[in-house]
């Protein structure tokens, strides 16, 4: 037993075996050339031990592994089983061996070729942050595997309804109103609150990483770039969060800050729900700058104290004042005027005056009308996975098109008389 | 499946047997009038004039050799299906489902239902095929689950026997609804034709009397005619609107039955989860030399890095060492499972060190 201090319950009988290989391994290196003349039952106890050992981590891996199926689904979804390919991982659909309808996703993070040692930073990131978050508006981590090659597996919860720029773009066949956009910006809201509450900085939040459950709920993923909050004097990269997102004291390269860069990336998304464009989308950092001095006000030292200090600070000439509330009233109305109050509150220049995640659900807009729509009523995007979700939830027998009428009834053994 | 038996149809499955009373051995052929009859207690099958034989002076046991249950008159019928093994899995259908009767709707996922449906097949299956011993022991299962249930067997039935109904009243009202539609129709064309035959003998009057233009008449009589006939066709096109709009109340298939609804709570933006910490306070500022430079420099403040979020998390790091209470953490144990942690307690076992139960430890990297 010296061999193997670890003991998990319920594998007793692996361990057994690996103990009695391990202890038969243990006599014949003891005693490797009498083994020549030893008996029959020795011989096969040898042979035994040079069938590959795996070890207690390796076994609970395989345990982890074989809970999971990546599906074969080639007839059900037309496009194959490859739900979607990343610079750094691809994601196929899978599900639970036990239960074929309980379905999963599974990220598989490429090897790249930068980082021959150890894992990428971003799957680690990912890893690290999402298996301390546990909260109905973060995307869950169910498990971790390697496959073979050591390919490392993450299995996240599936998300069939897309993501919520899916839902903005698409013009013409997804209409929603001020009480939509109210309950998506209360679960991003409460998903930002939970993160930096758990000293979590997301650091990418846009429409394109808000994914939707198939009930309705706006979950916040993908954590590559994500980080916990910085000590005092530590440095952290100016350089994270998608441009468009990006607020100014990132793009002034400050190397100390807090959540309220975050605050800043949903505030955008705040913006962008409302007016269905990205609402600051520069092509370069430095036009990123200007657009945010034209529509929200130039950074300067009356507003921002200690902004010239930041090492990037530039901003062009002539100096726009900031903007005031009938600016905000007259592009954001439709969210009301408690509702422009919270969008100002996150567009403040100063990252020490914007509000915090905690204020945000702290304000009056969440108790003013309209009520923020219920997850079942919230307007959805018709997807494939939609259609499937929809037919897994019918009744057998009972159908809602004109083909209810060829297909035979259910048999009712009951009901003869 | 044949229902009757293949009477007809010479098929080569036919057995000259079935014409053949197994206990009389009187034959279909000398008495075309034969008819069989099985008792569910056995299923062995006799002419009615042998069951009138055997059975009208009381109970008697089964002819059949090797048989001797004992039968009674009143337990016979005629059998539905020709193959009696058939005949009695129906029955044995019909008994189960009558105990086995929960609903869809009952059950919480798609699942879970079609667990329950294949337990219920396993229990037939037992009943059909089985041994003795699986017999008698889904008879006790059956007979359990019903004194287990009864309540909400009985409810199930009431539930069935009222759709049964709900579905007969449908067809009905749809069937008079066709047959009242039919009618309508005929009575229609009927009255078209009589219109016509009516416009045309005026026309040959007219014709006949007047002396004015021929073509004249001719061509005012069509128009009348015609004119008769699109007016016919307004008024009926006015009736089957209204119809519809009175009869859309009964054609609506697949409505779901309405729920009350449930009294709305007020909107919690924090979904009902408080992350104050309950077992210490943090303090707008804490005098410390090593923070006082951060708190000076200017590249510090003007990034929007927050000394708040700072003592929050070495508060938190600090104290979560120390609360370690294991009688709680050994009571939210069972909560674990729900994603929503409602309580303070289960709140803080969820928040970062203690992890939920699946999840693997990994050493902090950075």
């Amino acid at each position: 037993m010296a061999n193997s201090p670890l003991l998990v319950p319920g594998s007793t009988d692996n361990l057994k075996a690996t103990t009695s290989k391990s202890i038969s391994k243990s006599k014949l290196s003891s005693a490797p050339p009498s083994s020549k003349g030893a008996t029959p039952e020795a011989s096969t106890k040898a042979s035994n031990a040079h069938a590959p050992v795996q070890d207690m981590a390796e076994q609970m891996n395989e345990e982890e592994k074989h809970k999971y199926v990546k599906a074969d689904f080639e007839i059900l979804y037309c496009p194959g089983k490859k739900l979607g390919e990343g610079t750094y991982a691809n994601v196929y659909l899978g599900h639970l061996v036990t239960s074929p309808s309980t379905l999963v996703a599974i990220k598989k993070i490429k090897i790249q070729a930068a980082y021959t040692e150890g894992l990428a930073p971003d799957a680690i990131r990912e890893l690290k942050h999402l298996q301390e978050l546990s909260h109905p508006n973060i995307i869950s981590l169910l498990s971790v595997f390697s496959s073979k090659d050591q390919n490392l597996n993450l299995v996240l919860e599936y998300l069939p309804l897309g993501d919520l720029e899916m839902l903005i773009k698409d013009t013409e066949g997804v209409r929603y109103g001020a009480a939509d956009i109210k309950a998506w910006m209360g679960m991003l809201g409460r998903g930002v609150w939970w993160c930096h509450e758990n000293f979590v900085l997301h650091r990418d939040i846009k429409p394109n990483n808000l994914l939707i459950a198939a009930d309705g709920e706006v979950k916040l993923a993908d954590f590559g770039l994500a980080r916990s909050f910085s000590d005092p004097y530590r440095i952290m990269t100016s350089n994270v969060i998608t441009r468009w997102y990006r607020p100014p004291e990132l793009l002034f390269g400050a190397k100390h800050y807090s959540g309220a860069v975050d605050i800043w990336s949903v505030g955008l998304v705040f913006a962008e729900l409302i007016i269905r464009t990205p609402y600051i989308a520069g092509d370069t950092e430095v036009h990123q700058i200007s657009l945010i001095c034209q529509a929200i006000g130039t950074p300067s030292e009356d507003v921002w104290p200690g902004v010239s200090k930041l090492p990037e600070y530039t901003v062009p000439e002539p100096a726009t004042p900031v903007r005031g509330k009938d600016h905000y009233l007259a592009t954001f109305g439709t969210a009301g005027h408690e509702g422009v109050d919270v969008l100002m509150g996150m567009l403040v220049l100063d990252p020490r005056k914007r509000i915090t995640a905690r204020e945000i659900l702290e304000h009056s807009w969440w108790s003013s009308d309209p009520k923020p729509t219920k997850n079942e009523d919230l307007p959805r995007k018709g997807g494939g996975g939609a259609k499937i979700g929809e037919d897994l939830k019918r009744r057998p027998g009972v159908l809602e098109d004109e083909r209810g009428a060829k297909v035979a009834r259910k048999l009712d053994f009951g009901g003869m008389k | 499946m044949y229902r009757n038996g293949p009477k007809s149809a010479p098929d080569p499955s036919s057995n000259p047997l079935d014409d053949i009373c197994p206990v009389c051995k009187s034959n279909r052929y000398l008495n075309p009038s034969l008819q069989f009859l099985i008792n569910p207690e056995c299923y062995h099958k006799m002419c009615s004039t042998c069951v009138d034989r055997i059975f009208t002076s009381g109970p008697s046991s089964c002819p059949v050799p090797h048989c001797g249950r004992t039968l009674r008159k009143k337990g016979f019928r005629k059998a539905f299906f020709t193959d009696l093994h058939v005949e009695r899995e129906v029955d044995i259908r019909k008994r189960v489902s009558e105990v086995f009767n929960r609903r869809q709707d009952e059950f919480e996922t798609l699942l879970d239902w079609n667990n329950y449906l294949e337990e219920v097949e396993a229990l037939v299956f037992d009943l059909v095929e089985g041994s003795a011993a699986d017999k008698a022991r889904a008879e006790e299962k059956l007979k359990e689950y019903r004194d287990a249930y009864r309540e909400e067997i009985e409810g199930n039935k009431r539930v069935g026997k009222e759709e049964v109904e709900g579905e007969r009243r449908r067809e009905r009202a749809e069937r008079d609804g066709a047959r009242a539609r039919r009618l309508a129709v005929a009575r229609e064309a009927e009255e078209e034709k009589a219109d016509v035959e009516k416009g045309k003998r005026d026309l040959l009057e007219r014709l006949a009397n007047s002396d004015g233009d021929a073509s004249a008449i001719t061509r005012q009589a069509q128009k009348v005619i015609l004119k008769k006939s699109s007016a016919r066709r307004n008024i009926t096109e006015e009736a089957s609107e209204s119809n519809g709009s009175a009869n859309s109340g009964l054609t609506i298939r697949g409505l779901k039955k309405r729920v009350t609804p449930v009294e709305e709570k007020p909107y919690d933006p924090f979904g009902g989860v408080d992350l104050t910490p309950a077992r210490y306070t943090v303090q707008e500022s804490y005098d410390n030399e090593w923070l006082g430079n951060a708190k000076k420099d200017m590249r510090h403040m003007a990034g929007g890095y927050s000394l708040q979020e700072y003592y929050a998390r070495t508060m938190f790091e600090a104290f979560s060492g120390l609360g370690v209470f294991i009688e709680e953490e050994v009571a939210d144990r069972g909560q674990k499972s729900d994603p929503l942690v409602a309580t303070a307690a289960a709140a803080e076992a969820s928040k970062g060190e203690i992890n939920l139960g699946h999840k693997m430890e990994l050493d902090d990297v950075f």
